[in-house]
């Protein structure tokens, strides 16, 4: 790119060079000898043509505001006139007219007249391309056509005179440059541009536009009188005569235009300012939609936002926060009547006793007045008007105000209030303005709203889930491995966490307690019980081994932390290895089901729920039941999630479990416990798992060889 | 699956609440507002009518331990009434008929009541 420009620079200064060197040769030879001007004006062309480009590129990224613009054309201008005054002023004896060819007398004249037309046709070149960026300024497809067209008249009218000889004139260059002049003028038509500058710019593109009119005339003056400037232009150049004088008036009809077109842009500058305002406001609220984390730099934004777009003299923001059921202490009768309590945030120089001073008692009514309305109500007169009644004289600067309801398809959010100092203060298009601008805010509120409920609930995610993983680790994290006792268990919660519970414990060398709970709902709640039970669990189970005595203590236990809606329900055997039998309670949870020999049955000895009663009620209603354990004996031990799973209307219950127990009673208790789950899937398969869910299985092997076996557990079990 | 109603009625100074559909975590809390009312309006002679009940849960459950204790200390009671044999197994198993009068059908309910107060008079 650079080096294009260089070398376009090169050829120009050579192609210049060589015409200057040219000139001084034929100093006193009449141009139209051997066709050699035509040559000459074609190399001076292609010159300019080449250092057009070059400007072109430099001055595309110079002045991006048309006023940088104008300041650039006026110091080209200025600089071009005193260029002009100066070589007026050079010292020469004149051209020779002769043959309608003009014959410099001296060197100095010849020199001078070579200066002030490069200069000149340069000059006609930056007015002709800061012209057209001016122009082209929001470009319509017709403007870029009338400037072409422009262009191609002005070409034709240079390349028109290559045979003419300086003094000559022709019918078609006439016509040529008259219509030149005339797309000149229409192009000056093309200010578009004036009507996005602010006031402070208009005032300069006046100034500018004076100057730069000023200036053109009087070139145009210079350069259209014959005289010196004209001689020393027309013997330079006839086709970048042509160029330089119809940008001068194209410089001369555009400017004048601009300074009048200013001129009656003038009044009507603020009103558009403000709109701007407005809507860059407006464009800057709706990207703040999106900055929603920082609620109090939204209401913040909001509220500087609001001030900006109406010129207004304060602002406020009220926040409605509905609260579930009732209100809370210390709120007043017309807040719980309500539904939700107000907060008063990002004020704009205002403070809240202003607030309280100036809508005092009336603040609910108003309220329930624009939410009613669901548009914003616009108080022309404060000091007249019945909704401040209660205003003593001068006891506010407010005049006006505009009080706008928050409204999300949820409901109200809460109510902007902008005030003024003036009556009659807002227009209809500040109401306009603030409305689109309170409905940008309150999608940005309800967002960062939503945002942070979502926040949260993601956070509460992560919190239950970590519940969970403490909670399994609450149950056995392996069975012991016994020769004579098959074990097998599984428990599933039905939320994150739940309240199902079971446990092995080795109560001493030769005897096993597991345990099965259930406590009553589910979840957080349900999952603290549990944990509580364990807790119990470990430590009674080896200082009670009789289940009736461990169930009456664990009551005990729990009965000052348990709340009184919620129980636990509880199953307790303990199984003596040596012996060979199994002692069990109940505490009000489901039967044990025992398969011995092939038949089923449950064993369902009496007993309440842990945390229903105290004292001798309690121990009164358990009782302890034991039975003598046959090889092959199966025991399951399970909540209600299993007999409770349900399709439709219709439970798994207790007939198809001990079904299941039965048919499947030859297997190890592993899949026994997994031929009932199979089946409790099966039956409930449509239904979501809607409660927590746990099996056990004992299976007694039995044999001889105790003493092994109290070995083994000794090892196994910790 | 979760539909559950109650429907009060009142006699003699007894009020009873007509329990019908499924009785669980989602819907004890209706039946809790129910106990909740009756309690402000110092009712205390509740009988609760379980014919149409069809399922209840432990949740279930919870509620009626939740009141027991303010009923009785008001020289009331809440007793059960036709219960189906299903929901009463579910009672039975926790241990209820130790701690609430649970009665076959609604009159005898009634009629406890005032055996209950005709001595203390």
């Amino acid at each position: 790119m650079k080096f294009r420009r260089l070398f376009s620079l090169g050829s120009a200064l050579l192609l210049l060079l060589a015409v200057f060197v040219i000139d001084l040769i034929r100093k006193n030879v009449d141009p139209e000898v051997g066709g050699l001007s035509i040559v000459r004006d074609l190399m001076l062309v292609g010159a300019f043509i080449q250092i057009a480009l070059v400007l072109r590129a430099v001055l595309a990224h110079r002045a991006p505001n048309p006023i940088r613009k104008l300041g650039l054309a006026l110091i080209a201008t200025a600089s071009m006139l005193l260029t002009t005054m100066l070589l007026r002023m050079a010292p020469g004896a004149g051209f020779d007219a002769k043959n309608f060819a003009l014959l410099p007398l001296d060197y100095a004249t010849q020199f001078a007249a070579s200066l002030l037309g490069f200069t000149f046709s340069v000059f006609g070149v930056i007015v002709i391309l800061l012209l057209a960026e001016l122009v082209l300024f929001k470009r319509k497809r017709s403007t870029l056509r009338n400037y072409r067209i422009f262009l191609v008249l002005l070409a034709l009218t240079a390349l028109s005179t290559l045979t003419l000889l300086p003094l000559e004139s022709s019918v078609v260059t006439g016509i040529l440059f008259g219509l030149a002049v005339a797309f000149a003028i229409i192009n000056s038509f093309r200010l578009s541009w004036i009507v996005y500058l602010t006031k402070r710019e208009k005032v300069f593109s006046l100034l500018y536009g004076f100057c730069l009119f000023g200036c053109f005339t009087v070139i145009n003056i210079i350069i259209g009188q014959s005289g010196p400037t004209q001689e020393a232009l027309l013997y330079y150049s006839l086709p970048m005569k042509q160029v330089v004088s119809l940008a001068c008036i194209f410089g001369n009809v555009y400017f004048g235009m601009t300074f009048v077109s200013t001129l009656f842009h003038l009044p009507t500058a603020e009103a558009f300012e403000r709109k701007t305002t407005e809507i860059s406001s407006l464009h800057n609220l709706s990207r703040l939609v999106t900055q929603v984390f920082d609620f109090q730099e939204l209401v913040e934004t909001v509220s500087t936002m609001t001030l900006q777009v109406c010129e207004a003299r304060s602002c406020w923001l009220e926040l409605l926060h509905p609260f579930a059921g009732t209100a809370p202490a210390g709120s007043s009768a017309a807040v719980a009547a309500a539904g939700y309590h107000v907060e008063v945030v990002g004020m704009k120089n205002i403070t809240t006793e202003e607030i309280d001073d100036l809508l005092s008692n009336r603040r609910h009514a108003l309220r329930e007045e624009v939410f009613a309305g669901r548009k914003p109500l616009v108080v022309d007169d404060v000091r007249r008007d019945p909704r401040f009644a209660h205003l003593k004289r001068g006891s506010t600067r407010v005049a006006s105000m505009i009080v706008v309801p928050l409204i999300s398809h949820t409901g109200p959010l809460g109510i902007l209030y902008v005030t003024k100092e003036n009556e009659y203060g807002f227009f209809k298009d500040d109401v306009d303005v603030v409305s689109a601008f309170a409905d940008q805010a309150t999608v940005a509120i309800e967002n960062s709203r939503l945002i942070k409920k979502s926040i949260e609930r993601e956070r509460l995610l992560r919190e239950m889930m970590l519940a969970q993983e403490m909670q399994r680790k609450l149950l056995p994290q392996s069975l012991p491995d016994l020769a004579v006792l098959d074990l097998a268990a599984l428990s599933t919660p039905a939320f994150e966490v739940g309240g199902d519970y079971y446990d092995v414990l080795r109560i001493d060398d030769h005897r096993l307690g597991i345990v099965v709970g259930d406590v009553s709902g589910k979840g957080v709640s349900a999952a603290f019980y549990m944990s509580e039970v364990k807790g119990i669990f470990q430590s009674l189970g080896k200082l009670y081994p009789s289940p009736r005595e461990f169930m009456i203590k664990a009551n005990e236990a729990l009965a000052d932390s348990i709340d009184k809606h919620s129980f636990i329900s509880l199953i307790y055997v303990v199984v003596d290895l040596t012996s060979g039998t199994l002692t069990l309670s109940r505490a009000g949870h489901c039967p044990l089901l025992l398969v011995s020999g092939g038949t089923g049955r449950y064993v369902r000895p009496p007993g309440m729920g842990l945390g229903l009663s105290r004292g001798a009620t309690f121990a009164g209603s358990i009782e302890e039941q034991t039975i003598a354990l046959r090889e092959g004996d199966l025991c399951v031990l399970y909540t209600d999630g299993v007999t409770e799973a349900r399709r439709g209307d219709d439970e798994f219950g207790y007939d198809r479990l001990l079904e299941t127990a039965v048919r499947a009673h030859a297997g190890s208790a592993a899949g026994v416990k997994e031929e009932i789950l199979d089946n409790v899937k099966r039956h409930a398969e449509q239904e979501a798992h809607d409660d927590d869910l746990t099996i056990v299985v004992l299976k007694w092997r039995g044999g001889n060889g105790v003493r092994h076996i109290v070995s083994s557990l000794a090892e196994t079990v910790r | 699956m979760s539909e559950f109603k109650i429907a009060r009625r009142e006699t003699d100074n007894i009020h009873v609440l007509e329990l019908k559909g499924y009785l669980d975590a989602h819907t004890a809390p209706k039946l809790e507002e129910a106990f909740q009312t009756l309690l402000k309006d110092e009712r205390y002679r509740i009988v609760v009518n379980c014919k149409d009940l069809s399922y209840i849960s432990s949740a279930g459950l919870g509620v009626f331990m939740a009141f027991i204790e303010d009923v009785r200390k008001n020289q009331g009671d809440i007793k059960l009434s036709n219960l189906s044999a299903k929901v009463y197994n579910v009672f039975d198993l926790l241990g209820f008929p130790l701690l609430y009068d649970i009665v076959p059908d609604e009159a005898e309910a009634v009629r406890r009541f005032f055996d209950a107060t005709r001595p203390s008079r």
